[in-house]
């Protein structure tokens, strides 16, 4: 049991992390995805890093996944043959959605493509009234129809969604049944098991997500799980977006659970970092090449939305609607904008200066690979400045074209906007932080938390070279710069719980509410939770459950989470609620009402089963006595301009060694910028904090 | 003024118009997750803006396009109103559409931003509170003088220097059904506002306030300068186009028929400008659906940004309408006189507009603009008390149709269209919090009109009034009599029905306007319009034909009727083999 392994499919490769149960020390391994069949890319990459790294199966504790499948079979539309079936006169549901539009004045828009099309949509007599009585009794009599022509259409899954069926599933139960008896091997997903919440539409789509993708999530798991089996190791855990791990079984019950499996990781091993060198509060910036998120801890745990859109366009802000499928199950609060190395500038027609949304990707690339890209990006920016060179982009494979970026910044940006090139190329930079120090508002001040309260931790390709400067914006005086930030994200997958959230809707308030009746709700789904750890096999003294309800003022649309008293609940237990409510909706937006009563609309569950934290670090590899000397190169820095920057090798740092800015630390996967006014230190764990030393007018 | 060069610094040009559209957005959240209303929570009918000191607005939010051209108008009442006399911790309030409003159920709430005693610009945050008052819950009734629309506000002080003017909030909580609902609305738009200045504050104080106002003028000049360059490459021409409105809700023969009005719009563009006038439109009407001049610019404003910035690199703002010249005679339809009743025309006659200049530049950019969309905002509300609570209620729902085909594209079905952009409000909550019960929404099949590109469909929806629910209803619709047209030969979408089928079994249509008695177990039944089709229609593609029998968006009958086709099942029959290959 030495070995735990994390295997976390990207856009471009698959990164495996391994961690030594004892030690704590990691190994990384990094192979091509492979696109066509992402089952062979996992094998192949757990072999290379097991292989390089000598470990035998039986030394593997836990392997755990993040995986696109679930997300690629959206944005491909290559999900299965799914039908829906409605309460009569609603079948529509589903493609009527919330009926605003993306785009207000676009004229070619698309209507949002919807998962099941209205050909494999059918109806049922039935109806529930609004106090969860039944207003027309389900036709059973219908039912038999129903299932001709489902067989006639060969549906692959079924989603039913009736309407109130969150108050009272009981027809859905029944219609359930029958599915499931006459259709073998077709997996039936009901809304009331899926998602026991008001709203059609959301509970609807929810439900549609998972019938679209459940069987292609099967699949998929089966064959890696085969895999496993045949190579003597432990069952596969996936990661869910709500940063904790199921059970392949309970992924596959639940597909709308697995939608932001990666980026999920990168937060959760960025929180595990906030535990373990004891600094609570953390703002998480990851950025690649393509995009940038963000994300918030506080008090060591990230934060979760109920309200996300899957399949959609990117969005800094996910509030958002319309352009995907809305899933109503708890994901990890990231804010995402089209920000990354590949970004293009560029200067619009009325003479502003523009970054991205166009992005040139890793083809051409920019302009400096000399694979035919003409647009200047903001990687050529970060190069012509100096930050990055030869040496730090794609480890010296390919020639850089120095020249060739100058050139193209020059002639499509300084000037029409008759700069200089230097001063226009750090333009592009101060643009383009703003852009991603927007999303790190909206997970911080948006939320009522001021973001100069946090450290913030950047990984993933670029997030360390553009880190200290989004800091100094945000008025942030710590950076934490963690081991393998390209491989970061897989580190989050082996050092997470077991997690599966359970919700109930209630509609009470908390002046009229019955103690009693909340607590044995509580633990009907406390029950629902143990039988899924249960089936885990997680020992008693390892479970843990929490509580929180969904809170908001009677005639308030939008809820807000608050915890509940961990005892037995009484009458003082929903006084102390009502009490959390009015403060969190003062906080988050800035007036409260404390003369009226709180309405509680659902109940929440996380069921948790505990595995023992891991301490993430990377062994320096230099002694402390001989501190690497740096090169140097000139660098260009507004306020500055030009000025000579020490450049080090992070592999060649010791423990304990300070570099003052302005400097630039190297390394295979990612670049550390330094700016002036700012000093980085080199930790025993193979971090490299970066704090300001000059906090005047910054 | 459009040819002075960008701030000496385009890094921070481009970071403060960003942040300043980000201020926008953020007050749209903070209304929408505190507001207490379905029609402000669930359904978004607000607009939120950020204004420099003079009122001109700097950034709208992505809200409703319907408030493009009035907005401004908003804070400009309350600079004309009370000059310099504003400060620090000062809030004001108005609805009149004679003094910068759009209609009475708009209420507009405008705070200063200061940094170190420095006005720096406003936040104004107009909601549509679904009762003003008025003898109609939901104030949608047909009157003939604005005195009976509802509680007027001219632009007035709420909040001096943080403290609040309890007499004039008792006199406003007096004057509107449902006042707790409308406590916790008001609550939302001051917590909106006051996050938007404060997010000013913060901004001046990173980059200066000099440097932020200067900024904020060169974001309406930006604006402009994009305006006119996308208007310079898009070629000169004229084009006209009239329609007619089913009416005003106000009888205008002796068996009660209401009678059409006309309104007409010669389009003209030159170089980078564009002048909309609209000479020869009708003399405005009885009932309410007057436009205030504003009201009509926001409907033209729509319709040309659409047109001519089809991808949406304008940002929203006053810099965006130097271009543009809007003309029309004092005392008609579409620039009203006061007393004149308006509130219906707030949607009706913008929505009316925006399609309008679509058909007026069809004859010279055929490739930029769509057929007619719904033309309507379907408004239904019901009043009344709620027998399961005691209390008091009222309903304001927005039914939504299809939005026009275009040039290389079929319509959308049932999407949010033109000036508008609100949602549905869920059935589920609709009837948690309504003594009504749902009982069919869906697809009205047959109902975008034919074409090479089909206009997407409008909805149908279906409410019964619960046992004990007497309610009163009023409508608020257009395009019965005049469905939405078609474009470069396309085929009109399907018009509007509405019927009330009383608990005795009666079953009688309900006129465009007005409002009538829906007793307990009485059946409202709504059929939105759908939306028009754009080029000829023998030049559909046969296989999309067969795609829309599948799913049937349209019906074998219309499919023989609409396109011609002999036999439908075989196409539909191919579309199905395709689907199962």
């Amino acid at each position: 049991m030495a070995w735990r392994i994390g295997v976390d499919i990207g856009g471009t490769f698959t990164d495996v992390a391994l961690i030594d149960d004892v030690s704590g020390d990691i190994g990384v391994a990094k192979v091509p995805t492979t696109p066509r069949n992402l089952a062979e890319g996992v094998l192949s990459a757990l072999d290379m890093a097991m292989r390089r790294h000598g470990i035998a199966a039986a030394d593997v504790g836990l392997l755990s996944h993040a995986t696109t499948v679930v997300t690629n079979a959206i944005l491909e539309e290559k999900g299965a043959r799914a039908a829906l079936i409605t309460t009569r006169g609603f079948r529509d549901v589903l493609e009527l959605r919330r009926s605003a539009r993306a785009d207000l004045y676009d004229l070619f828009q698309d209507a949002p493509a919807t998962l099941i099309p209205r050909r494999r949509r059918f109806e049922i007599t039935e109806r529930i009234g609004a106090d969860g009585t039944i207003v027309t009794p389900l036709a059973d009599s219908e039912i038999d129809g129903l299932l001709a022509e489902l067989k006639a259409a060969r549906v692959q899954a079924v989603a039913v969604s009736l309407l109130f069926s969150f108050l009272n599933p009981r027809h859905e139960q029944r219609l359930g049944a029958r599915l499931r008896a006459a259709l073998p091997g077709v997996p039936v997903y009901l809304s009331s098991e899926v998602l026991p919440e008001i709203k059609e539409f959301e509970r609807t789509s929810t439900t549609a997500v998972c019938a679209y993708v459940g069987p292609t999530l099967a699949s998929y798991l089966e064959r890696l799980q085969g895999a496993m089996r045949a190579k003597e190791l432990p069952s596969l855990y996936v990661m869910a977006s709500n940063g904790g791990i199921l059970e392949a079984t309970e992924a596959v019950a639940m597909p709308a659970m697995v939608v932001e499996s990666g980026p999920a990781a990168g937060v959760v091993a960025a929180a595990l970092v906030a535990r373990q060198i004891g600094c609570p509060y953390l703002l998480s910036f990851d950025m690649g090449g393509t995009t940038a998120k963000a994300s918030l801890i506080r008090d060591g745990q990230y934060e979760t939305t109920p309200d996300y859109e899957v399949g959609g366009g990117a969005s800094g802000n996910r509030w958002m609607h319309g352009t995907g499928h809305p899933i109503r199950v708890p994901v990890i609060d990231l804010a995402e904008v089209s920000a990354g190395g590949g970004s293009i500038a560029w200067v619009d027609r009325a003479g502003a200066l523009r970054v991205g949304p166009k992005s040139a990707g890793a083809d051409p690339g920019p302009v400096c690979y000399g694979r035919g890209g003409t647009e200047p990006t903001v990687t050529d920016c970060n190069l012509v400045l100096g930050y990055l060179d030869k040496g730090s982009l794609l480890a010296g494979d390919l020639p850089i074209d120095h020249a060739a970026a100058m050139g193209a910044i020059t002639q499509r940006l300084a000037e029409p906007l008759r700069i200089d090139a230097r001063a226009a190329a750090a333009a592009v930079i101060d643009v383009v932080n703003h852009a991603m120090a927007e999303a790190l508002k909206i997970v911080s001040v948006q939320r009522g938390h001021d973001p100069r309260d946090f450290t913030l931790a950047a990984f993933g390709g670029a997030g360390p070279l553009h880190a200290a400067a989004l800091a100094s914006e945000l008025g942030i005086a710590r950076v934490l710069c963690p081991p393998i930030p390209g491989a970061f994200s897989a580190l989050g997958l082996v050092s997470t719980d077991l997690k599966r959230d359970y919700v109930r809707t209630v509609y009470t308030n908390t002046a009229v509410a019955d103690p009693a009746a909340l607590e044995a709700a509580f633990a009907g789904l406390e029950r629902e939770g143990a039988t899924m750890l249960d089936r885990a096999g997680v020992r008693a003294e390892r479970r843990r459950f929490e509580r929180t309800v969904d809170a908001r003022y009677e005639r308030q649309s939008y809820e807000l989470p608050i915890p509940v008293p961990p005892h037995v609940l009484d009458q003082a237990a929903l006084g102390e609620m009502a009490q959390s409510f009015h403060d969190r909706h003062r906080q988050t937006y800035g007036h409260d009402n404390r003369s009226e009563p709180v309405q509680l609309v659902s109940i929440r569950v996380t069921a948790i089963g505990v595995i023992p934290p891991l301490p993430i670090r990377q062994r320096t590899m230099v002694q402390e006595a001989v501190h690497a000397v740096p090169t140097r190169r000139q660098a260009w820095f507004r306020g500055t301009g030009e000025c000579t920057a020490a450049i080090y090798h992070r592999s060649r740092l010791a423990a304990g060694q300070m570099m003052e800015g302005p400097a630039v630390i190297e390394s295979l996967e990612s670049t550390i910028l330094v700016p002036p006014a700012w000093l980085a230190k080199m930790t025993g764990d193979g971090f490299v904090v970066l704090t300001r030393f000059d906090r005047g007018n910054g | 003024m459009q040819d002075a060069p960008l701030h000496a610094d385009p890094a921070t040009f481009e970071i403060v118009k960003n942040s300043l559209y980000k201020i926008a957005e953020e007050m749209r959240v903070v209304l929408a997750k505190t507001a207490y209303s379905p029609l402000l929570k669930s359904a978004g009918d607000f607009s939120c803006g950020v204004f420099d000191a003079r009122g001109e607005m700097v950034a709208q939010g992505p809200d409703l396009p319907i408030h493009l051209g009035s907005m401004p108008d908003a804070v400009r009442a309350v600079v004309a109103a009370f000059g310099s006399d504003v400060h620090d911790g000062d809030v004001f309030i108005h609805n009149d559409p004679y003094f910068g409003g759009s209609h009475l159920p708009d209420v507009n709430v405008v705070r200063p931003s200061f940094s170190h005693g420095r006005l720096l610009g406003y936040a104004c945050l107009r909601a549509h509170w679904p009762d003003i008052g008025s003898a109609t819950p939901g104030s949608y009734g047909a009157v003939t003088e604005i005195f009976g629309e509802g509680l007027r506000l001219p632009p007035l002080r709420l909040i001096s220097r943080g403290t609040l003017n309890v007499d004039l909030e008792k006199v406003i909580f007096a004057n509107v059904r449902t006042p707790d609902e409308r406590k916790g609305d008001l609550g939302a738009q001051l917590a909106a506002t006051l996050r938007a200045t404060e997010r000013l504050k913060a901004l001046a104080e990173r980059y200066g306030a000099e440097q932020l106002i200067g900024t904020m003028a060169e974001v309406m000049n930006y604006s402009e300068r994009l305006m006119r360059a996308m208007l310079a490459e898009l070629p000169d021409g004229e084009g006209y186009f009239e329609d007619f409105c089913d009416g005003d809700g106000i009888a205008d023969t002796p068996d009660g028929e209401d009678a059409p009005f006309w309104i007409r719009m010669l389009v003209t563009k030159t170089g980078d400008r564009v002048v909309v006038d609209f000479a020869g439109s009708d003399p405005q009407v009885k009932g309410p659906i007057n436009a205030p001049l504003s009201v009509s610019a926001s409907g033209v404003y729509c319709g040309l940004k659409t047109a001519v910035d089809p991808n949406s690199f304008i940002p929203p703002n006053s810099g965006c309408w130097r271009a543009i010249e809007v003309k029309a005679p004092k005392g008609t339809v579409v620039n009203a006189e006061f007393p004149a009743p308006v509130v219906y025309a707030n949607h009706e006659i913008s929505h009316r507009l925006a399609d309008m200049v679509m058909g007026a530049l069809a004859s010279f950019w055929p490739n930029q603009v769509m057929a007619c969309s719904q033309g309507t905002s379907a408004i239904l509300t019901l009043g009344g008390l709620d027998p399961r609570s005691g209390r008091r209620y009222v309903s304001y729902e927005t039914i939504k149709g299809g939005f026009g085909a275009r040039p290389t594209k079929d319509g959308i079905n049932v999407v949010a269209s033109g000036i508008s952009n609100t949602m549905n409000t869920p059935i589920e909550v609709l009837e948690m919090a309504f003594p009504v019960r749902i009982e069919r929404y869906e697809i009205n099949p047959d109902s975008g009109g034919a074409g090479q590109y089909r206009g997407g469909c409008g909805a149908r929806r279906v409410w019964r009034m619960l046992d004990g629910a007497n309610a009163t209803g009023a409508l608020c619709m257009e395009r019965m009599t005049s469905p939405p047209f078609g474009l470069l030969g396309g085929k009109a979408g399907a018009a509007a029905v509405v019927t009330l089928t009383t608990p005795g079994g009666v079953t009688r249509r309900l006129p465009s306007k007005g409002a009538f008695s829906a007793p307990a177990g009485s059946v409202v039944d709504m059929v939105v319009p759908g939306s028009g089709g754009f080029g000829p229609v023998d030049k559909r593609e046969p296989s999309l034909i067969g795609r829309d029998l599948l799913e049937g968006y349209v019906s074998q009958r219309a499919a023989r009727e609409s396109y011609g086709i002999a036999d439908p099942g075989v196409l539909k029959a191919a579309a199905a083999a395709e689907d199962k290959a």
